[in-house]
């Protein structure tokens, strides 16, 4: 099929003329099964129209910018394949429960925050010397975290997440998966410096666990379950006669 | 974020239901206190409730509760994690557990409430 | 480490999760066989009876066992109605006076049951 066409529907605001954001329309060449909505828009971009704005980078799935909802859903656009919507129209919208930028551009200082929060870095009591050696770790223990680790900071579970769309003083799923990366690591002993952001009010608390994180993360993180085994440890810390109660 | 946000879609829906079951759930717990208070009534004027409108809010209730069972020993099961001899127990072992555990306690209580109802 | 406020979610989530097991657990076949099976006469059960019922609810082990059937579930309604309220854009359910109602509320629900069940019928070991 020679000219098979797709149509795109594109958010776009100019903050400095535009009172409210509003999609635009692109009707593009669906030349190729395997484009994706990112390669949809790089068409738009050099072909149709140089002023669209969006992030993107890898257009493999690594670097985690490309995040936005297509047709109502948090995506990675360089993981979505036209193929899965074509002949319906496309509608690629910036990050839900973000501030908007610029068209597709989304504000992230406030996850940017948030991560940093958690001190996703392994924490010593006492820091070993260079030259006393390495930390070794078995497989099982390496197992217990691994999936945590996997995580790209795409924001899409933020996206996904009516708590954090509710509250955004919510730590929020990806945080509170990363702390929990971290205090599962048999290297680290930052837990204590941790729990008064994870275990607050406004960290694993808020989560009434919908579950919608854990679906839409292109990682297999399962933030959600992070969030509820946080709960469930940090409670028996606490109830159990001899938890810890730091 | 719109009130409406869980019309969205099915799986936020389905999470709104979830959460509501606690509603007819209580409600109904409510009317078996009603049930064991009224037994001070005395012999005389005690008469079980048993009317067409109490056994279809039952129905629906049983709904509701079944949902809530199913849910939430599905989720706790995902959630609980377990050693057993330094491996970890596979999730799906702890919920086949759990509703293993849910099937013998609903057969102990169905059979003393009917045994002693002779 | 934990702020005070925080340590009283935890409490919440504590009292919610033991609640959300003995619903799970434990509400289906009361459901399914004091309020559907007995009313339409297909098994006998303890409560169609006064005589059946009333030495039932004589057993301490019994009334124990309904303590914790009735009053401890309400810590989960409790919690979880107070999130649905949150989610359904009522961020008032958040506070401390919403918190004072709901959980004090279950905490009533609690106390209620202790004393019907106390005062209904008198414990014996029959
Ligand atoms: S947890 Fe998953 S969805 Fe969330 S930021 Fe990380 S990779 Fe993305
Ligand atoms: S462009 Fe890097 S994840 Fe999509």
């Amino acid at each position: 099929m020679p000219d098979k066409k797709v149509t795109i529907q594109a958010t776009r605001f100019d903050p400095d003329r535009d009172e409210k954001p509003r999609l635009q329309s692109y009707e593009i060449p669906f030349s190729d099964e395997s484009m994706v909505v990112l390669d949809a828009l790089n068409y738009i971009k050099s072909h149709v129209d140089g002023s669209l704005s969006y992030r993107w980078s890898c257009r493999m799935g690594i670097c985690g910018s490309c995040g936005m909802m297509v047709n109502g859903t948090p995506k990675l656009t360089c993981n979505a394949f036209l193929r899965d919507y074509w002949p319906r129209p496309v509608v690629v919208e910036p990050l839900n429960n973000f501030p908007l930028i610029r068209d597709l551009v989304i504000d992230m200082d406030d996850f940017m925050h948030k991560l940093k929060s958690i001190k996703p870095w392994i924490i010593r009591k006492q820091e070993i010397p260079l030259g006393g050696g390495e930390h070794r770790q078995t497989n099982d223990q390496i197992d217990e975290f691994r999936q945590f680790s996997e995580c790209i900071n795409c924001m899409l579970c933020y996206a996904a997440c009516p708590v954090y769309g509710l509250n955004n003083e919510f730590l929020g799923p990806a945080a509170t998966a990363l702390a929990r990366r971290y205090n599962l690591d048999s290297r680290d002993q930052g837990l204590t410096q941790r729990l008064p952001v994870i275990a607050d009010t406004e960290g694993v608390w808020e989560c009434s666990f919908v579950g919608e994180c854990s679906v839409v993360c292109p990682k297999g993180v399962d933030p959600a379950k992070a969030i509820q085994q946080t709960k469930l440890d940090t409670t028996m810390r606490f109830v159990l006669p001899f938890g810890t109660r730091e | 974020m719109p009130a409406n946000w869980w019309t969205r879609s099915r799986r936020y829906f389905l999470y709104v239901v979830r959460e509501f079951t606690a509603l007819p759930l209580a409600l109904w717990l409510l009317w078996l206190l009603v049930e064991i208070k009224r037994a001070g009534d005395g012999p005389a004027r005690y008469s079980p409730h048993g009317s067409a409108a109490f056994v279809v809010f039952s129905v629906i209730v049983l709904l509701f509760a079944l949902y809530h069972s199913f849910t939430f020993l599905t989720l706790a099961g995902t959630i609980i994690h377990l050693r057993f001899i330094d491996r970890p127990v596979p999730a799906s072992l702890i919920v086949l557990s759990q509703f293993a555990l849910w099937a013998v306690a609903s057969g102990v209580i169905a059979f003393v409430l009917i045994w002693f109802g002779r | 480490m934990i702020r005070r406020q925080a340590l009283l979610h935890l409490l919440y989530w504590f009292a919610f999760a033991q609640g959300g097991v003995i619903a799970a657990v434990l509400i289906p076949v009361h459901v399914l066989i004091q309020g559907i099976l007995g009313p339409l006469g297909v098994v006998p059960v303890v409560d169609r009876h006064y005589d059946t019922w009333v030495r039932v609810l004589g057993n301490p082990l019994v009334k124990l066992y309904l303590l914790v059937l009735i009053a401890v579930p309400f810590f989960h309604f409790a919690h979880r109605l107070r999130y649905l309220l949150v989610d359904l854009g009522v961020p008032a359910a958040k506070g401390a006076p919403a918190q004072a109602v709901f959980y004090g509320g279950a905490v009533l629900v609690t106390l209620v049951t202790i004393w019907v069940l106390l005062t209904t019928v008198p414990i014996s070991f029959g």
